[in-house]
């Protein structure tokens, strides 16, 4: 549990983390997770710019999941938090489909002439400029992404 | 997501309302995949009613690109608004797409005659 005070005036700050799970995650649930990301943040007092680059930053990995992560077994669960992150907020998402570290994806090549550009890592390289921190970790069968925005 | 698609002389506009993700950029894929199978390679998708985008979005519009160009035609995007600008800017497509401010303006960019 986290302490609600943190001094800074105005309505205090959430005592614990929003969470929202989806057991079985499709496309279509892309949407509503923007969604609580994008309140969510609001909710712990983020600038609008935070909430912006992490509701991005959030489907991109979220998408991942949906599309690569469980495979033949079938959609399974995603997990969201998010808290506050100094002025700016924090989004963890865990999934428990197979594991896959974000520094495996292909790189853009942001340079190419548009005849060779790729698609492929376009989603891993926007969650790297939009976010000030990205961490993965792989932890008893479950992926955890943490994705940190400031305001500053 | 809507999808209007508006037949001028020489050009189509596909006008987009809503939000890019992978879950509705199937249906735009789609949509320009018909038009340019019908002949109309001078696309220009109309973004102001665009108020997010994905890299599904991107990936539309990289592989939309790639055909019209393909078969002698384009795809130009006007009205883009700020942030899906961004969106683009960040992953280099503004400089392998051209952005008008206004539909009229992408559609007076494509030659008015036949070659």
């Amino acid at each position: 549990m986290r302490r609600a005070d943190d001094g800074a005036g105005g309505s205090a700050p959430r005592a614990t983390a929003a969470r929202r799970s989806v057991p079985r995650a499709h496309l279509a649930d892309l949407a509503a997770l923007r969604a609580f990301v994008a309140a969510a943040c609001a909710e712990v007092g983020a600038p609008p710019a935070v909430g912006e680059a992490l509701v991005l930053a959030a489907d991109e990995v979220c998408t991942n999941i949906v599309l690569h992560g469980y495979g033949a077994a079938g959609p399974g669960p995603i997990t969201i938090e998010v808290d506050r992150a100094d002025d700016g907020a924090r989004v963890t998402i865990t999934d428990e489909g197979r594991a896959f570290d974000p520094a495996d994806a292909p790189v853009p090549d942001l340079a190419a002439p548009w005849a060779e550009r790729e698609a492929g890592g376009l989603g891993w390289h926007l969650v790297r400029q939009v976010v000030d921190e990205l961490r993965y970790e792989r932890r008893s069968g479950a992926n955890l992404v943490t994705l940190v925005k400031r305001a500053t | 997501m809507e999808i209007t698609i508006d037949q001028r002389a020489h050009v189509t506009v596909v006008a987009v309302a809503g939000s890019i993700d992978a879950l509705t950029a199937d249906a735009l894929v789609r949509a320009m995949g018909e038009q340019m199978h019908a002949g109309n390679t001078r696309l220009v998708a109309a973004f102001d009613g665009v108020e997010y985008t994905s890299s599904a979005g991107l990936r539309v519009l990289l592989a939309t690109l790639k055909e019209a160009r393909q078969r002698g035609g384009d795809l130009r995007l006007a009205a883009v608004q700020e942030r899906v600008l961004r969106v683009l800017d960040l992953s280099g497509f503004t400089s392998i797409l051209k952005c008008y401010p206004d539909v009229g303006a992408a559609v007076a960019s494509f030659p008015s005659h036949h070659s």
